[in-house]
C-alpha cells in the first residue's frame, strides 16, 4: 500500500482549490454579468454578487436568437466532429504503429503537417472544396485523361457532372473539420507504449488485426479516449469561423455564432447581460459531455491480463 | 461500358446519399432575398424589425436577414460567396471596404439597378458628405443604410464641479477646461476604439488639412498620404500629452469605452452619434453632447462619415434583383429612414428624412441627435471634407495606428511615427494601384 | 509480465531524469512497434478515411490557398499578377516581420512552459488526491467549455487597468500595470490569457496518462521507501514521457497557430504592435485587410518555421523517449 503522507495531500487540495477557484472566476463574472438587467450591466466596476435577472435573460435570450435549435445544432454538430476525429485517427494511429508498409513515415508526417497551416490562408479554397465536394475527382477524371480513354474505347461519356455541395448541411460542418493530427499523435504515441507481449500473444492466438485492434487496443485506450473525447467535443462546440461561413440559413448555424450575433455592436446599447447569459446556457451541453466522460478516467487500464 | 456505367452508379449513389443530412429550406411563395448583414446586439434586432416591415407592406418578396459575423467576416464571406456563386442578393460592406467592392465586378452600382427596376429616387437629395462618400463617376454606387459621424459627448456633473457649462469649440481651450476638470478632482477622458476615424479622418476634413494627394483619392488611384506634413503630427502629440498627463485614457479590451463614459467615469467623449443609444441607456448620467473641436483660427468643415452601405450583388435572376431595388427603394424611403434614425441613432441619409424627423419634433425631443445632422451638413464640402476614397483602406489605417501608439507610447517622436506610417501607407496604396491599375 | 516489469529504482544522486538519460530502443524511435502485423494493404486501408478528408478538405485547399504566396490578387479573384518571390522577400526586408518572429518566439516559449507547468503541478496533484478527484477533474474543465470570444473577454476585463478587478488589485499592490499602453504588460496578459485557455488541455491529458501509469509500479517503488515526489519525477514523469511529449509538440503549434482569437480579444495586437504575433498578423492582413498575397507568403514561412521546429523536437527528444514502459 502507499504510505499516505499527510502535508502533500492538504498542499494538493490547497493547490487544486485555489486552481479551481482562479479558473472559475472568469466564469463567475460571466455568471455576474448574465444575471442582471441592461441597465445595471453598464455599471463601472460590475456589481460582486449576481442580479435577479437571470431567468428573464435567459427567456429573452432563448427567444432572440432561437436557441433550442442552435443547441441542437451545436450538439449534432459537436458529437459528430468528436466521433468522427476519433474514428479516423484510431485507426490511422493503429495502421502507423503497428504495420510496416510503404510511406509509412510520409503518412504520418502528411497527417501532422495539417496543424501547420493557419486557417485564414484556406478560408476560401476550402469553402469552394465544400460547396462542390467532386471538384477533386474531376479534376483526377480530367488530368489522368480517364475519360477521354473510357470515349474512346466505349463512346460512352464519363462525366462527374453530379453538383454535390455540403453548404447548410451537418456533414459541411463536421467533415472538414474531422481530420485530426492531435489525435493520430496522441494515440500513436499511447500505442507505442502499450507492451509488445499483447500483440504477441494476440497474434499466437490467431487473432486478426481487427480483433485485436477491437478487444485489446480499443478498451485500452478508454481513459484517452475520455480526454480527446472532452477536448474535440469542445472543440467542435466551440467552432465559430467554419459555421459562420458554412452556412447561410439562419436554422443551420451553431450556439457559438448565435452568441456572437448578441455581442453589442460597436455602436448600440451594451447589452452584455444578454451575451453572457447566453454563453453560460451554451456551456450546459459541453459540461454534462465532461460529467459523463469522467467515468471513463478509470485508473491502472494497462495492468489488465496481468 | 460496363465499367463506365458503374462509375455513374457509385457517384450518383453517394451524391444521393448525402442530402439525408441536409436541411431543405421550405419553399414559400414569396421570393427570398437574402440579406447578409454585421449588425450583433440590440442595432441587429431593429434591423430584423426593419425587414420585417418591409415584408409585411408587401407581398411579392420577403427578404431574409442573415446575421455574418463583424464585418471583417461578412466581407470574407461574401467572397467565398461569391466565388462559388452562392452569394446573397444584398450585402452590408464597411465603408472602408468601398474600394474593394467598387471594383470587385461582383455587384450591380445601386444607381444603375435602381434604374434598370424602374424605381423613382431623388439622388440629388442625399446628404452631401454621405453621398459622396459612396459616389462614383456622378453615380451613387451602393445604398447609405448606417451612416453616422462622431460628435462629442460630455458629462455635465464633471464640468460644472470645475466651474464649466460645456465644452470649449477648440482644441486649445479644450485642453484648458479638461486641466481644469482634473484640478477639481475629475477624471480624465476616454478615447473611443475607432479612435483613428475621430482624432485624425475627421480632424483633418473639420479643419480642411489635405489628408492625401489627388483629393484624398477621389482622384486616382495613385493617391499618395501627406498627413504627415500637416497638423495630424500636432494632433498626435497632443493626444500623448493628454495621455502623459492623465487627460486621455485609451479603454482598451474587455469595456467598452462608452460604458466608461457612461458609468461617469471620464469628462469627455468623443465618439460616433450613434453611441446615443448607450448613453441613454445609461441610469443616473448627466450627460450632453456638442460638435467635435476644431484648431484655433479654422474654420470648422463638414465633418466625414463612418459606418456602412448596401450592395447589390450580381449573378441573379432579374426577378431576385426587383426584389433587391424593391427593399432598396424602402430603406431609402423617407419613413424608413426616419424610423432608424430614431431606432439606432444613425443619421438619416438624405434631406427630406432630416425634414420629416424635424417636423415631427425629434430634434426637440432629442436635440443632441441633430449635432451630427448640422456637423454632416456645415456648409460646402471641400476637396479636403468630401470624404476620403483609399484602396486597402483598412490596412493602411492599421499601419496608421500602429504607428501613432509608437509614438503615444514614446517609442518614436510624432513626426517619426507619422513619417512611417505615410511611407508603408503609400507602399500599400501602390500594392492597390498595381493590382487595379485601369479599373478606377 | 511479471515483477521484473518493474522500473529500478534510480540510485539517489543521479544528473539527469530517466528519460532523457536512456537510450530507447530502436524500434520506437521509428515510432513504430516491435511487435506488429503483417501487410501493405490494410494499413491503407484503416488510413483512408484520414486521408480523404485531408486529401479533399485540407491538402487542396491548402495548396490553392499557398499558392497566392506567388500571386497578387484582388480578394473576388478577377485580377491575378504573377509576382514569384516578392511577397516573400518583402517579409523579409520588414522589420515589423522579425520582430513579429521574435515575439512569436517568445510568446510560444512562455505558454508552452507555462501551460506545461501549472498543468502538470495540477495533473500530479489530482492523481494523488484521494477524494474529490471527479470534483477536481470536472472543475478545471470547465474555463475550457466555454466559447473562446467570452473566454478572452472576460479576462479581458478583469485586467483592464479601468475597470478590471484583477488590475484593480495589482494597482493596490503598487505595480503600474497597463496593457494599454505598455507593450510587456500587455504581452504578459496574452501570455496569461492563452495559458489559462489551454492549461485544461495539457491538464487532460496529463491526467489520462497518470491514470495508465501502473498502481504495482508505484506501489513497489514505495515499498522501496522512495517519497511521493523523488517518485513522480523518476519513475511516473519517465513513464508518461510519451504523453509529454506530445504535449510539448501541441503545445508549440498551439502558440503558433491557434492563439489569434485570444490575441483579438485580448489587446488586438497592440499597442504599437506590442502582441502582434505570427498568426495574429497573418489574420489581420488576410483576413482583415484581404491581402492574399502576403498572408499566404506569411504562412508559407510559418508553417516552414513550424515544420523545422518539430522536426527538431522529435530528432532531440524523442530518440530519447522510451515507448517501453515493461523495460
Amino acid at each position: 500500500m502507499i504510505e499516505r503522507a499527510s502535508w502533500l495531500d492538504a498542499a494538493c487540495h490547497a493547490i487544486l482549490v485555489v486552481a479551481a477557484l482562479l479558473t472559475c472566476l472568469p466564469l463567475y463574472y460571466a455568471l455576474v454579468a448574465g444575471s442582471l438587467t441592461t441597465a445595471e450591466v453598464q455599471q463601472v466596476p460590475l456589481p460582486f454578487l449576481p442580479g435577479g435577472a437571470f431567468v428573464e435573460n435567459a427567456r429573452a435570450v432563448w427567444t432572440r436568437i432561437g436557441l433550442g435549435r442552435l443547441l441542437l445544432n451545436s450538439v449534432i454538430v459537436a458529437l459528430g466532429i468528436a466521433v468522427g476525429k476519433l474514428a479516423i485517427s484510431l485507426l490511422s494511429a493503429f495502421a502507423i504503429t503497428y504495420f510496416r508498409f510503404r510511406f509509412r513515415g510520409t503518412v504520418f508526417w502528411l497527417i501532422f503537417l495539417s496543424l501547420m497551416l493557419p486557417v485564414e490562408v484556406r478560408i476560401v479554397p476550402t469553402f469552394e472544396a465544400m460547396t462542390d465536394v467532386l471538384m477533386p475527382l474531376r479534376l483526377l477524371v480530367q488530368l489522368s485523361g480517364v475519360d477521354s480513354l473510357v470515349q474512346a474505347m466505349t463512346g460512352w461519356r464519363l462525366e462527374v457532372s453530379a453538383n454535390w455541395s455540403l453548404l447548410n448541411s451537418y456533414s459541411g460542418l463536421i467533415f472538414p473539420l474531422m481530420a485530426s493530427a492531435t489525435a493520430t499523435f496522441l494515440f500513436r504515441q499511447f500505442f507505442l507504449t502499450i507492451p509488445d507481449e499483447l500483440c504477441d500473444a494476440a497474434r499466437i492466438d490467431g487473432a486478426s488485426p481487427m480483433r485485436f485492434f477491437w478487444t485489446i487496443l480499443l478498451p485500452m485506450s478508454r481513459p484517452n479516449l475520455a480526454a480527446l473525447g472532452i477536448i474535440f467535443f469542445l472543440f467542435g462546440w466551440n467552432q465559430y469561423l467554419w459555421p459562420l461561413l458554412f452556412t447561410t440559413e439562419p436554422t443551420m448555424t451553431t450556439v457559438v455564432v448565435g452568441i456572437k450575433q448578441l455581442v453589442p455592436h460597436g455602436d448600440s446599447i451594451p447589452a452584455w447581460n444578454l451575451t453572457m447569459n447566453a454563453a453560460l446556457l451554451a456551456m450546459l451541453p459541453p459540461i454534462v459531455v465532461v460529467l459523463l466522460l469522467q467515468r471513463w478516467f478509470v485508473k491502472g487500464l494497462i495492468e489488465s491480463g496481468k | 461500358m460496363s465499367m463506365a456505367v458503374s462509375r455513374r452508379a457509385i457517384l450518383a449513389g453517394s451524391a444521393g446519399a448525402l442530402p439525408l443530412l441536409r436541411a431543405r429550406p421550405a419553399s414559400a411563395a414569396p421570393r427570398e432575398i437574402r440579406f447578409w448583414h454585421a449588425m450583433s446586439g440590440v442595432n441587429g434586432e431593429r434591423l430584423e424589425e426593419m425587414t420585417r416591415q418591409f415584408n409585411a407592406a408587401q407581398s411579392d418578396f420577403a427578404v431574409t436577414p442573415i446575421f455574418k459575423g463583424t464585418y471583417d467576416e461578412l466581407i470574407n464571406a461574401t467572397v467565398a460567396a461569391y466565388r462559388t456563386r452562392t452569394q446573397p442578393q444584398l450585402v452590408q460592406i464597411y465603408e472602408r471596404g468601398f474600394m474593394t467592392m467598387l471594383l470587385s465586378g461582383a455587384v450591380v452600382p445601386v444607381q444603375e439597378l435602381m434604374a434598370a427596376q424602374r424605381h423613382n429616387i431623388n439622388w440629388a437629395d442625399f446628404i452631401k458628405p454621405i453621398a459622396g462618400y459612396y459616389t462614383h463617376k456622378g453615380e451613387l454606387a451602393a445604398m447609405p443604410f448606417n451612416s453616422s459621424t462622431p460628435i462629442l459627448f460630455f458629462n455635465k456633473a464633471h464640468f460644472a464641479k470645475a466651474g464649466l457649462e460645456k465644452p470649449a469649440e477648440t482644441w486649445q481651450a479644450l485642453e484648458q477646461q479638461l486641466r481644469q476638470v482634473k484640478a477639481a478632482g475629475g477624471p480624465g477622458s476616454i478615447m473611443a476604439d475607432d479612435y483613428h476615424w475621430s482624432w485624425f479622418e475627421n480632424y483633418s476634413a473639420i479643419n480642411d488639412y489635405q489628408y492625401a494627394t489627388k483629393n484624398n483619392g477621389f482622384g486616382g488611384l495613385d493617391t499618395e498620404f501627406t498627413y504627415n506634413r500637416t497638423p495630424v503630427v500636432q494632433q498626435v502629440g497632443r493626444m500623448k500629452r493628454w495621455m502623459d498627463d492623465g487627460l486621455l485614457q485609451t479603454a482598451g479590451q474587455g469595456v467598452a469605452a462608452a460604458a466608461v463614459f457612461t458609468s461617469g467615469r471620464s469628462a469627455t467623449f468623443i465618439a460616433s452619434t450613434a453611441t446615443h443609444a448607450a448613453v441613454m441607456a445609461a441610469a443616473n448620467l448627466e450627460w450632453d453632447a456638442v460638435p467635435l473641436p476644431y484648431e484655433e483660427g479654422r474654420t470648422p468643415r463638414n465633418s466625414v462619415i463612418g459606418g456602412a452601405v448596401l450592395w447589390a450583388l450580381r449573378g441573379h435572376a432579374d426577378a431576385d434583383n426587383a426584389g433587391t431595388a424593391s427593399f432598396l427603394a424602402f430603406v431609402a424611403k423617407p419613413e424608413t429612414q426616419v424610423w432608424w434614425h430614431k431606432a439606432t441613432g444613425y443619421v438619416p441619409a438624405t434631406n427630406a428624412a432630416y425634414a420629416l424627423a424635424q417636423s415631427q419634433g425629434w430634434y426637440r425631443e432629442r436635440p443632441t441627435q441633430e449635432i451630427a445632422v448640422k456637423q454632416l451638413t456645415r456648409g460646402e464640402p471641400t476637396a479636403n471634407s468630401l470624404g476620403y476614397r483609399f484602396g486597402n483602406f483598412t490596412q493602411t489605417m492599421f499601419a496608421q495606428r500602429e504607428e501613432a501608439e509608437r509614438a503615444f507610447g514614446g517609442q518614436k517622436p510624432p513626426q517619426q511615427a507619422m513619417d512611417d506610417a505615410v511611407s508603408r501607407g503609400n507602399e500599400i496604396l501602390r500594392r492597390f494601384e498595381r493590382l487595379n491599375a485601369g479599373r478606377y | 509480465m511479471s515483477e521484473t516489469a518493474i522500473p529500478a529504482l534510480p540510485p539517489r544522486r543521479l544528473s539527469w531524469p530517466a528519460f532523457l538519460r536512456r537510450k530507447a530502443r530502436p524500434e520506437s524511435l521509428h515510432g513504430i512497434k516491435s511487435s506488429g502485423f503483417a501487410g501493405q494493404v490494410l494499413p491503407l486501408v484503416l488510413l483512408a478515411p484520414q486521408l480523404v478528408i485531408l486529401l479533399m478538405f485540407f491538402f487542396i485547399p491548402a495548396i490553392r490557398g499557398l499558392a497566392q504566396a506567388f500571386l497578387l490578387q484582388d480578394p473576388f479573384g478577377q485580377e491575378v499578377h504573377f509576382v514569384g518571390l516578392e511577397n516573400i522577400t518583402a517579409l523579409l526586408r520588414s522589420a515589423e516581420y522579425w520582430e513579429s518572429l521574435r515575439l512569436s518566439v517568445n510568446f510560444t516559449l512562455a505558454t508552452t512552459a507555462l501551460t506545461f507547468g501549472v498543468g502538470l503541478l495540477l495533473a500530479f496533484a489530482t492523481d494523488r488526491v484521494a477524494r474529490g478527484r471527479t470534483a477536481y477533474r470536472a472543475v478545471l474543465l470547465l474555463p475550457y467549455a466555454i466559447a473562446p470570444a467570452i473566454a478572452g473577454f472576460v479576462w479581458a476585463f478583469l485586467f483592464n487597468p479601468i475597470v478590471g478587478p484583477a488590475a484593480a488589485l495589482l494597482h493596490a499592490l503598487g505595480i503600474a500595470w497597463d496593457p494599454n499602453r505598455s507593450g510587456d504588460d500587455a504581452l504578459l496578459l496574452v501570455i496569461l490569457t492563452a495559458s489559462w485557455k489551454h492549461l485544461c488541455y495539457d491538464y487532460i491529458f496529463l491526467v489520462a496518462a497518470l491514470g495508465s501509469v501502473p498502481r504495482s509500479v508505484i506501489e513497489a517503488a514505495a515499498v522501496d521507501g522512495a517519497r511521493p515526489l523523488r517518485r513522480f519525477f523518476w519513475i511516473v514523469l519517465p513513464m508518461i514521457a510519451p504523453t509529454v511529449f506530445f504535449l510539448l509538440v501541441m503545445n508549440t503549434v498551439y502558440g503558433l497557430f491557434e492563439t489569434f482569437a485570444i490575441i483579438d480579444a485580448t489587446t488586438r495586437g497592440g499597442p504599437a504592435a506590442a502582441t502582434n504575433i505570427l498568426v495574429y498578423k497573418v489574420y489581420v492582413d488576410g483576413f482583415v485587410n484581404l491581402d492574399l498575397g502576403s498572408s499566404a507568403a506569411q504562412s508559407v514561412l510559418l508553417m516552414i518555421f513550424a515544420i523545422s521546429l518539430t522536426v527538431i523536437q522529435f530528432r532531440l527528444i524523442e530518440r530519447r523517449i522510451s515507448y517501453d514502459v515493461s523495460q
